[in-house]
Protein backbone atom coordinates (compact mmCIF):
# COMPACT_ATOMS: atom_id res chain seq x y z
CA UNK A 1 0.00 0.00 0.00
CA UNK A 2 1.58 3.14 -1.17
CA UNK A 3 -1.15 5.85 -0.77
CA UNK A 4 -1.67 6.54 -3.98
CA UNK A 5 -5.25 6.68 -4.67
CA UNK A 6 -4.85 7.56 -8.60
CA UNK A 7 -3.08 3.77 -8.75
CA UNK A 8 -6.87 3.01 -7.79
CA UNK A 9 -8.47 4.54 -10.44
CA UNK A 10 -8.96 2.64 -13.90
CA UNK A 11 -6.16 3.33 -16.49
CA UNK A 12 -7.61 5.92 -18.66
CA UNK A 13 -7.62 8.28 -15.62
CA UNK A 14 -10.61 10.41 -14.14
CA UNK A 15 -10.03 12.92 -16.28
CA UNK A 16 -12.18 13.66 -19.39
CA UNK A 17 -10.52 11.97 -22.57
CA UNK A 18 -12.56 14.16 -25.77
CA UNK A 19 -12.02 13.13 -29.23
CA UNK A 20 -10.71 14.50 -32.30
CA UNK A 21 -13.88 16.54 -32.31
CA UNK A 22 -12.67 18.65 -28.97
CA UNK A 23 -12.23 21.59 -30.82
CA UNK A 24 -15.83 22.57 -30.79
CA UNK A 25 -16.19 22.40 -27.25
CA UNK A 26 -17.40 25.73 -26.10
CA UNK A 27 -14.66 27.31 -23.65
CA UNK A 28 -15.53 28.28 -20.30
CA UNK A 29 -12.35 29.39 -19.12
CA UNK A 30 -12.42 33.40 -18.24
CA UNK A 31 -12.04 34.12 -14.45
CA UNK A 32 -9.87 35.95 -11.80
CA UNK A 33 -8.28 34.32 -9.01
CA UNK A 34 -5.32 35.61 -6.76
CA UNK A 35 -3.69 34.92 -3.69
CA UNK A 36 -1.36 37.13 -1.80
CA UNK A 37 0.72 36.70 1.84
CA UNK A 38 -0.98 39.01 4.65
CA UNK A 39 -0.09 39.02 8.36
CA UNK A 40 -2.51 36.12 8.86
CA UNK A 41 -1.49 34.40 6.28
CA UNK A 42 -2.55 33.83 2.68
CA UNK A 43 -5.49 35.48 1.09
CA UNK A 44 -6.95 33.45 -1.65
CA UNK A 45 -9.87 34.86 -3.56
CA UNK A 46 -12.05 34.90 -6.55
CA UNK A 47 -15.22 36.32 -8.48
CA UNK A 48 -17.86 34.43 -9.37
CA UNK A 49 -18.73 34.91 -12.84
CA UNK A 50 -18.41 31.79 -15.37
CA UNK A 51 -18.09 32.95 -19.31
CA UNK A 52 -19.34 30.97 -22.15
CA UNK A 53 -17.38 32.96 -24.95
CA UNK A 54 -19.28 36.35 -24.55
CA UNK A 55 -21.97 34.95 -22.31
CA UNK A 56 -22.08 35.13 -18.67
CA UNK A 57 -22.64 31.17 -17.72
CA UNK A 58 -22.72 32.11 -13.98
CA UNK A 59 -22.28 34.77 -11.37
CA UNK A 60 -22.33 32.23 -8.46
CA UNK A 61 -19.51 29.60 -9.26
CA UNK A 62 -16.86 28.66 -6.34
CA UNK A 63 -13.47 28.85 -7.88
CA UNK A 64 -11.89 29.01 -4.63
CA UNK A 65 -11.73 25.23 -3.13
CA UNK A 66 -10.52 23.55 -0.42
CA UNK A 67 -8.70 20.46 -1.63
CA UNK A 68 -7.72 19.42 3.06
CA UNK A 69 -7.53 21.26 5.78
CA UNK A 70 -4.66 23.14 5.48
CA UNK A 71 -4.76 23.38 1.15
CA UNK A 72 -6.51 25.42 -1.18
CA UNK A 73 -6.99 25.01 -5.00
CA UNK A 74 -8.18 28.73 -7.30
CA UNK A 75 -9.61 27.27 -10.69
CA UNK A 76 -8.74 29.33 -13.90
CA UNK A 77 -9.39 27.22 -17.00
CA UNK A 78 -11.87 25.04 -18.40
CA UNK A 79 -13.91 24.37 -15.48
CA UNK A 80 -15.34 20.97 -16.34
CA UNK A 81 -11.03 19.82 -15.99
CA UNK A 82 -10.81 22.23 -13.33
CA UNK A 83 -13.67 20.56 -10.59
CA UNK A 84 -12.24 17.12 -11.60
CA UNK A 85 -8.60 17.72 -10.77
CA UNK A 86 -9.89 19.56 -7.55
CA UNK A 87 -11.94 16.19 -6.88
CA UNK A 88 -9.01 13.92 -7.89
CA UNK A 89 -6.64 16.02 -5.14
CA UNK A 90 -9.62 15.78 -2.39
CA UNK A 91 -10.05 12.37 -2.53
CA UNK A 92 -5.95 11.82 -2.80
CA UNK A 93 -5.10 13.96 0.18
CA UNK A 94 -7.73 12.31 2.52
CA UNK A 95 -6.84 8.87 1.14
CA UNK A 96 -3.24 9.31 1.59
CA UNK A 97 -3.73 10.51 5.28
CA UNK A 98 -6.03 7.94 6.39
CA UNK A 99 -4.46 5.32 4.65
CA UNK A 100 -0.59 6.11 5.85
CA UNK A 101 -1.99 7.62 9.02
CA UNK A 102 0.22 10.65 8.65
CA UNK A 103 -0.73 13.66 6.32
CA UNK A 104 1.11 14.33 2.97
CA UNK A 105 3.47 16.78 2.93
CA UNK A 106 2.86 20.00 1.64
CA UNK A 107 5.94 19.52 -1.19
CA UNK A 108 3.90 16.17 -2.20
CA UNK A 109 0.59 17.95 -2.62
CA UNK A 110 1.77 20.33 -4.60
CA UNK A 111 3.79 18.06 -7.34
CA UNK A 112 0.12 16.18 -7.43
CA UNK A 113 -1.43 19.03 -8.85
CA UNK A 114 1.59 19.36 -11.17
CA UNK A 115 0.78 15.63 -12.10
CA UNK A 116 -2.88 15.97 -12.97
CA UNK A 117 -2.34 18.73 -15.00
CA UNK A 118 0.69 17.01 -17.48
CA UNK A 119 -1.71 14.38 -17.70
CA UNK A 120 -3.98 16.23 -19.12
CA UNK A 121 -1.12 17.52 -21.79
CA UNK A 122 -3.58 16.36 -24.48
CA UNK A 123 -6.42 18.79 -23.51
CA UNK A 124 -4.41 21.36 -22.90
CA UNK A 125 -2.41 21.30 -26.35
CA UNK A 126 -5.93 21.11 -28.04
CA UNK A 127 -7.01 23.97 -26.21
CA UNK A 128 -10.31 22.39 -24.71
CA UNK A 129 -8.93 21.70 -21.41
CA UNK A 130 -6.72 24.22 -20.44
CA UNK A 131 -6.44 24.94 -16.79
CA UNK A 132 -3.75 27.10 -14.99
CA UNK A 133 -4.43 27.27 -10.67
CA UNK A 134 -3.17 28.58 -7.94
CA UNK A 135 -2.27 26.75 -5.06
CA UNK A 136 -1.85 27.53 -1.75
CA UNK A 137 -1.20 25.46 1.06
CA UNK A 138 0.39 25.05 4.94
CA UNK A 139 2.88 22.25 6.22
CA UNK A 140 0.55 20.16 8.26
CA UNK A 141 3.94 18.51 9.68
CA UNK A 142 5.99 21.36 10.13
CA UNK A 143 3.84 23.67 12.22
CA UNK A 144 6.10 26.65 12.21
CA UNK A 145 6.49 26.89 8.18
CA UNK A 146 5.49 29.65 6.60
CA UNK A 147 2.52 28.90 4.04
CA UNK A 148 3.22 28.85 0.29
CA UNK A 149 1.84 30.18 -2.92
CA UNK A 150 2.45 28.42 -5.78
CA UNK A 151 1.23 28.84 -9.51
CA UNK A 152 1.50 26.58 -12.62
CA UNK A 153 1.23 27.25 -16.25
CA UNK A 154 -1.19 25.05 -18.04
CA UNK A 155 1.67 21.94 -18.95
CA UNK A 156 2.07 21.67 -14.97
CA UNK A 157 5.28 23.44 -14.05
CA UNK A 158 5.11 24.77 -10.83
CA UNK A 159 6.66 28.20 -9.77
CA UNK A 160 6.84 29.82 -5.39
CA UNK A 161 5.34 32.86 -5.58
CA UNK A 162 6.93 34.98 -3.45
CA UNK A 163 4.33 37.83 -2.40
CA UNK A 164 1.62 36.99 -4.64
CA UNK A 165 0.06 34.96 -7.89
CA UNK A 166 -2.88 35.57 -10.15
CA UNK A 167 -4.26 33.53 -13.25
CA UNK A 168 -7.22 34.07 -15.46
CA UNK A 169 -8.25 36.32 -17.72
CA UNK A 170 -8.82 39.32 -15.28
CA UNK A 171 -5.55 38.57 -13.39
CA UNK A 172 -3.39 40.65 -15.57
CA UNK A 173 -4.38 44.12 -13.50
CA UNK A 174 -4.42 42.66 -10.05
CA UNK A 175 -0.77 41.82 -10.39
CA UNK A 176 0.02 45.24 -11.21
CA UNK A 177 -1.54 46.69 -8.33
CA UNK A 178 -0.05 43.99 -6.25
CA UNK A 179 3.17 44.24 -7.58
CA UNK A 180 2.82 48.31 -7.06
CA UNK A 181 1.46 48.10 -3.24
CA UNK A 182 4.81 45.63 -2.66
CA UNK A 183 6.91 48.22 -3.56
CA UNK A 184 5.14 51.51 -2.37
CA UNK A 185 2.16 50.38 -0.76
CA UNK A 186 1.63 51.57 3.51
CA UNK A 187 1.13 48.73 4.66
CA UNK A 188 2.57 46.07 1.93
CA UNK A 189 -0.27 43.66 1.41
CA UNK A 190 2.16 40.85 3.16
CA UNK A 191 1.62 43.35 6.15
CA UNK A 192 -2.03 43.85 5.80
CA UNK A 193 -4.30 42.89 9.11
CA UNK A 194 -7.38 40.49 7.65
CA UNK A 195 -9.31 43.21 7.71
CA UNK A 196 -7.54 45.33 5.18
CA UNK A 197 -6.60 42.12 3.34
CA UNK A 198 -10.18 41.62 2.70
CA UNK A 199 -10.88 44.72 1.61
CA UNK A 200 -8.06 44.68 -0.49
CA UNK A 201 -9.01 41.80 -2.49
CA UNK A 202 -12.54 42.92 -2.85
CA UNK A 203 -11.39 46.20 -4.59
CA UNK A 204 -8.74 44.45 -6.61
CA UNK A 205 -11.83 42.20 -8.22
CA UNK A 206 -13.35 45.33 -8.93
CA UNK A 207 -10.82 47.25 -10.58
CA UNK A 208 -10.34 43.93 -12.70
CA UNK A 209 -14.22 43.93 -13.82
CA UNK A 210 -13.44 47.48 -15.05
CA UNK A 211 -11.17 45.64 -17.71
CA UNK A 212 -12.45 41.97 -18.28
CA UNK A 213 -16.04 41.39 -19.11
CA UNK A 214 -15.07 37.72 -17.84
CA UNK A 215 -14.41 38.96 -14.06
CA UNK A 216 -17.88 40.03 -12.44
CA UNK A 217 -19.69 39.36 -9.45
CA UNK A 218 -18.45 41.18 -7.21
CA UNK A 219 -21.03 44.29 -5.63
CA UNK A 220 -20.47 45.04 -2.37
CA UNK A 221 -23.37 47.81 -1.96
CA UNK A 222 -25.39 44.50 -2.55
CA UNK A 223 -23.65 42.73 0.09
CA UNK A 224 -22.30 40.60 -2.96
CA UNK A 225 -18.42 39.84 -2.20
CA UNK A 226 -15.85 37.94 -3.70
CA UNK A 227 -14.85 34.27 -2.34
CA UNK A 228 -12.49 34.98 0.08
CA UNK A 229 -10.35 31.61 2.29
CA UNK A 230 -7.55 32.18 4.78
CA UNK A 231 -4.93 29.54 4.83
CA UNK A 232 -2.54 29.37 7.40
CA UNK A 233 -0.74 26.95 10.16
CA UNK A 234 -3.86 26.79 11.63
CA UNK A 235 -6.23 25.61 8.99
CA UNK A 236 -8.53 27.60 6.42
CA UNK A 237 -10.62 29.93 7.31
CA UNK A 238 -13.68 30.89 5.30
CA UNK A 239 -14.50 34.70 5.51
CA UNK A 240 -18.23 35.23 5.21
CA UNK A 241 -20.39 37.53 3.08
CA UNK A 242 -20.79 38.88 7.16
CA UNK A 243 -17.07 39.46 7.77
CA UNK A 244 -16.60 41.36 4.44
CA UNK A 245 -19.20 43.68 5.23
CA UNK A 246 -18.08 44.63 8.34
CA UNK A 247 -14.45 45.13 7.15
CA UNK A 248 -15.77 46.71 3.71
CA UNK A 249 -17.87 48.84 5.87
CA UNK A 250 -15.16 49.45 9.00
CA UNK A 251 -12.37 50.43 6.59
CA UNK A 252 -14.44 53.00 5.10
CA UNK A 253 -15.04 51.84 2.13
CA UNK A 254 -18.10 51.71 2.13
CA UNK A 255 -19.69 54.54 -1.38
CA UNK B 1 -14.76 -38.29 -1.98
CA UNK B 2 -17.45 -39.51 0.68
CA UNK B 3 -15.10 -38.42 3.11
CA UNK B 4 -14.53 -34.54 1.67
CA UNK B 5 -17.65 -32.52 3.19
CA UNK B 6 -16.12 -34.27 6.84
CA UNK B 7 -12.64 -33.29 5.97
CA UNK B 8 -13.64 -29.70 5.27
CA UNK B 9 -16.15 -29.22 7.82
CA UNK B 10 -13.39 -30.96 10.29
CA UNK B 11 -10.68 -28.33 8.96
CA UNK B 12 -13.41 -25.33 9.28
CA UNK B 13 -13.48 -26.39 12.70
CA UNK B 14 -9.84 -26.15 13.51
CA UNK B 15 -9.96 -22.99 11.60
CA UNK B 16 -12.19 -21.54 14.13
CA UNK B 17 -9.77 -23.36 16.78
CA UNK B 18 -7.00 -21.40 15.47
CA UNK B 19 -8.53 -18.20 15.16
CA UNK B 20 -9.76 -18.42 18.81
CA UNK B 21 -6.05 -19.05 20.32
CA UNK B 22 -4.08 -16.56 18.51
CA UNK B 23 -6.67 -14.15 19.69
CA UNK B 24 -6.25 -14.98 23.16
CA UNK B 25 -4.71 -11.73 25.04
CA UNK B 26 -6.56 -9.83 22.87
CA UNK B 27 -8.12 -6.53 24.71
CA UNK B 28 -11.19 -5.12 23.81
CA UNK B 29 -12.55 -2.48 21.98
CA UNK B 30 -15.28 -0.28 22.58
CA UNK B 31 -18.03 2.24 20.19
CA UNK B 32 -20.85 4.42 21.99
CA UNK B 33 -23.40 6.26 20.49
CA UNK B 34 -23.33 9.80 21.96
CA UNK B 35 -25.48 13.25 21.67
CA UNK B 36 -22.15 14.59 20.92
CA UNK B 37 -20.81 11.93 18.47
CA UNK B 38 -19.98 8.08 18.46
CA UNK B 39 -16.75 7.78 20.74
CA UNK B 40 -14.26 5.04 20.17
CA UNK B 41 -12.08 3.45 22.66
CA UNK B 42 -9.06 0.93 22.82
CA UNK B 43 -6.28 0.52 24.83
CA UNK B 44 -3.23 -0.18 22.66
CA UNK B 45 0.43 1.26 21.38
CA UNK B 46 -0.91 4.31 19.32
CA UNK B 47 -2.66 3.77 16.29
CA UNK B 48 -3.17 0.31 16.58
CA UNK B 49 -6.96 -0.02 17.58
CA UNK B 50 -9.12 2.97 16.62
CA UNK B 51 -8.56 3.98 12.73
CA UNK B 52 -10.44 6.71 10.51
CA UNK B 53 -12.17 4.86 7.60
CA UNK B 54 -13.61 7.91 5.45
CA UNK B 55 -15.50 11.34 6.24
CA UNK B 56 -18.28 9.70 8.87
CA UNK B 57 -17.02 6.26 9.39
CA UNK B 58 -14.21 4.67 11.94
CA UNK B 59 -13.26 1.51 12.88
CA UNK B 60 -12.07 -0.14 16.55
CA UNK B 61 -10.49 -3.95 15.73
CA UNK B 62 -8.30 -6.05 17.95
CA UNK B 63 -6.23 -8.76 16.58
CA UNK B 64 -3.26 -9.90 14.64
CA UNK B 65 -2.01 -6.02 13.92
CA UNK B 66 -1.02 -7.33 9.83
CA UNK B 67 -4.47 -8.57 9.40
CA UNK B 68 -6.02 -5.38 10.83
CA UNK B 69 -3.88 -3.63 8.72
CA UNK B 70 -5.15 -5.75 5.98
CA UNK B 71 -8.96 -4.97 6.71
CA UNK B 72 -8.09 -1.25 7.31
CA UNK B 73 -6.86 -0.79 3.75
CA UNK B 74 -9.84 -2.50 2.28
CA UNK B 75 -12.28 -0.98 3.94
CA UNK B 76 -10.26 2.93 3.05
CA UNK B 77 -10.11 1.29 -0.95
CA UNK B 78 -13.52 0.41 -1.16
CA UNK B 79 -14.98 3.82 0.41
CA UNK B 80 -12.57 6.38 -0.89
CA UNK B 81 -13.76 4.51 -4.31
CA UNK B 82 -17.19 4.59 -3.92
CA UNK B 83 -17.42 8.06 -2.18
CA UNK B 84 -15.20 9.31 -5.41
CA UNK B 85 -17.31 7.28 -8.02
CA UNK B 86 -20.48 8.44 -6.63
CA UNK B 87 -20.61 11.02 -3.40
CA UNK B 88 -19.39 10.86 0.27
CA UNK B 89 -22.67 10.81 1.20
CA UNK B 90 -23.24 7.04 -0.86
CA UNK B 91 -20.49 5.28 1.41
CA UNK B 92 -22.45 3.37 3.83
CA UNK B 93 -21.84 1.16 6.17
CA UNK B 94 -24.61 -1.34 4.62
CA UNK B 95 -22.89 -1.44 1.33
CA UNK B 96 -19.33 -1.42 2.77
CA UNK B 97 -19.65 -4.30 4.91
CA UNK B 98 -22.15 -6.17 3.09
CA UNK B 99 -20.92 -6.07 -0.57
CA UNK B 100 -17.15 -5.66 0.03
CA UNK B 101 -15.81 -6.38 3.67
CA UNK B 102 -17.92 -9.82 5.02
CA UNK B 103 -17.69 -11.27 1.14
CA UNK B 104 -14.04 -10.65 1.42
CA UNK B 105 -13.38 -12.01 5.00
CA UNK B 106 -16.11 -15.01 4.40
CA UNK B 107 -13.71 -15.81 1.13
CA UNK B 108 -10.41 -15.54 3.50
CA UNK B 109 -12.26 -17.74 6.07
CA UNK B 110 -13.17 -20.58 4.37
CA UNK B 111 -10.24 -20.71 1.93
CA UNK B 112 -8.40 -23.79 4.14
CA UNK B 113 -5.41 -23.53 2.34
CA UNK B 114 -5.10 -19.46 2.79
CA UNK B 115 -4.48 -18.10 5.84
CA UNK B 116 -7.49 -16.40 7.72
CA UNK B 117 -7.86 -12.75 9.07
CA UNK B 118 -7.70 -13.13 12.65
CA UNK B 119 -9.17 -9.74 13.24
CA UNK B 120 -12.48 -8.82 15.70
CA UNK B 121 -14.38 -5.50 14.75
CA UNK B 122 -16.58 -3.01 15.62
CA UNK B 123 -17.43 -0.52 12.84
CA UNK B 124 -19.38 3.49 13.22
CA UNK B 125 -21.24 5.70 10.98
CA UNK B 126 -22.28 8.58 12.37
CA UNK B 127 -25.41 10.12 11.50
CA UNK B 128 -26.75 13.50 11.56
CA UNK B 129 -28.80 12.53 15.18
CA UNK B 130 -27.47 9.74 17.94
CA UNK B 131 -30.71 7.83 16.21
CA UNK B 132 -29.73 7.54 13.25
CA UNK B 133 -25.66 6.16 14.15
CA UNK B 134 -25.17 2.78 12.64
CA UNK B 135 -23.07 0.25 14.82
CA UNK B 136 -21.68 -2.76 13.53
CA UNK B 137 -20.13 -5.42 14.96
CA UNK B 138 -18.45 -7.65 12.45
CA UNK B 139 -16.49 -10.88 12.97
CA UNK B 140 -13.58 -12.13 11.95
CA UNK B 141 -15.26 -15.03 9.33
CA UNK B 142 -17.18 -12.08 7.62
CA UNK B 143 -20.91 -12.79 9.59
CA UNK B 144 -22.04 -9.00 11.09
CA UNK B 145 -24.80 -7.79 13.21
CA UNK B 146 -26.12 -4.55 12.92
CA UNK B 147 -26.62 -2.83 16.58
CA UNK B 148 -29.34 -0.81 17.46
CA UNK B 149 -29.09 0.08 20.90
CA UNK B 150 -25.91 2.70 20.31
CA UNK B 151 -23.41 0.52 22.44
CA UNK B 152 -20.96 -2.05 20.89
CA UNK B 153 -18.03 -3.69 21.51
CA UNK B 154 -15.49 -6.31 20.06
CA UNK B 155 -13.71 -9.09 22.30
CA UNK B 156 -11.83 -12.12 21.54
CA UNK B 157 -14.40 -13.92 23.82
CA UNK B 158 -18.14 -14.44 22.31
CA UNK B 159 -19.93 -15.05 25.87
CA UNK B 160 -17.41 -12.54 28.31
CA UNK B 161 -18.63 -9.88 25.02
CA UNK B 162 -22.36 -10.86 25.71
CA UNK B 163 -22.47 -10.29 29.21
CA UNK B 164 -20.10 -6.92 29.39
CA UNK B 165 -22.53 -5.61 26.65
CA UNK B 166 -25.29 -5.78 28.67
CA UNK B 167 -23.35 -4.15 31.55
CA UNK B 168 -22.42 -1.12 29.62
CA UNK B 169 -25.83 -0.87 27.90
CA UNK B 170 -27.39 -0.08 31.73
CA UNK B 171 -24.76 2.18 32.43
CA UNK B 172 -25.60 4.94 30.18
CA UNK B 173 -27.10 7.95 30.82
CA UNK B 174 -27.47 10.65 28.18
CA UNK B 175 -26.20 13.06 30.07
CA UNK B 176 -22.99 11.55 31.03
CA UNK B 177 -19.97 13.32 29.27
CA UNK B 178 -17.64 11.94 27.66
CA UNK B 179 -14.78 11.76 30.13
CA UNK B 180 -17.19 9.98 32.21
CA UNK B 181 -18.57 7.68 29.24
CA UNK B 182 -15.31 6.31 28.28
CA UNK B 183 -14.11 5.87 32.22
CA UNK B 184 -17.01 3.44 32.25
CA UNK B 185 -15.67 1.33 29.14
CA UNK B 186 -12.13 1.22 30.81
CA UNK B 187 -14.39 -0.05 33.95
CA UNK B 188 -15.38 -3.11 31.51
CA UNK B 189 -11.83 -3.42 29.72
CA UNK B 190 -10.18 -3.69 33.01
CA UNK B 191 -13.17 -6.68 33.93
CA UNK B 192 -12.61 -8.50 30.74
CA UNK B 193 -8.86 -8.21 30.76
CA UNK B 194 -8.71 -9.65 34.82
CA UNK B 195 -11.55 -11.84 33.52
CA UNK B 196 -14.42 -10.71 36.18
CA UNK B 197 -17.94 -11.41 36.20
CA UNK B 198 -20.06 -8.85 35.55
CA UNK B 199 -23.08 -9.70 37.49
CA UNK B 200 -22.31 -7.70 40.37
CA UNK B 201 -19.92 -4.93 39.08
CA UNK B 202 -20.21 -1.50 39.70
CA UNK B 203 -19.03 1.86 38.36
CA UNK B 204 -16.82 3.52 40.72
CA UNK B 205 -17.83 6.67 42.58
CA UNK B 206 -14.13 8.50 40.60
CA UNK B 207 -13.68 5.57 38.02
CA UNK B 208 -10.27 5.43 36.35
CA UNK B 209 -9.72 7.42 32.99
CA UNK B 210 -6.52 5.92 32.07
CA UNK B 211 -4.87 2.48 32.52
CA UNK B 212 -1.49 2.46 34.65
CA UNK B 213 1.27 1.40 31.82
CA UNK B 214 -1.13 1.36 29.12
CA UNK B 215 -1.72 3.78 26.46
CA UNK B 216 -5.40 4.59 25.46
CA UNK B 217 -6.75 5.07 22.45
CA UNK B 218 -9.93 7.40 21.30
CA UNK B 219 -11.66 9.21 18.90
CA UNK B 220 -14.52 11.04 17.78
CA UNK B 221 -16.96 10.82 15.37
CA UNK B 222 -18.01 14.59 15.49
CA UNK B 223 -21.55 15.25 15.13
CA UNK B 224 -20.50 19.19 15.33
CA UNK B 225 -17.28 19.34 13.20
CA UNK B 226 -17.55 21.46 10.22
CA UNK B 227 -16.44 20.22 6.99
CA UNK B 228 -16.50 17.10 5.66
CA UNK B 229 -14.18 15.12 8.04
CA UNK B 230 -16.08 14.23 11.23
CA UNK B 231 -13.05 11.89 12.97
CA UNK B 232 -10.60 13.32 15.46
CA UNK B 233 -8.43 11.89 18.21
CA UNK B 234 -9.82 12.48 21.27
CA UNK B 235 -7.43 12.97 24.66
CA UNK B 236 -9.29 11.91 27.77
CA UNK B 237 -8.43 13.42 30.54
Amino acid sequence: MNGDFLALLPKQGPLPQLGPQAAAVVQLQATTVFAFHCAEGIIIAGDHRATAGNLVFSDKTEKILELDSHSLMAIAGVPATAFEMARTLQTSFEFYRRSQLQAMSLPAKIRALSQLLRNNLAGTIQGFGLVAPIFAGAEVNEPEARPQIHFYDPLGAQFEAVNYAGSGSGSGSIKAVLSFLEKWGNPRPADMSLPQACSLANRLLITAAEFDTATGGVQPDKRNFATIKVVSRSGIRNISTDEQDQFWKNNGEHR
Amino acid sequence: MTEEPYRWLEAIGNRREYIREQMKGGTPVFAVSRPEGILLLGVGIGHSKIFEIYDRHGLAALGHPVDIEKLRQAAIEAAHMEGFSRNPKDVTLRRLISFALSTMLKHSFEQIFAPPFIVESVWAELGDAPGHDVLVRVHHDGNHTWDTTGVLLAHCDDAKEKDALEWLRKQFQPDHPLEHVAAICLVAWQTLVDDKPFADLKVPDNPPRSIPGKKLEAALLDRKMNGPVHYRELEIK
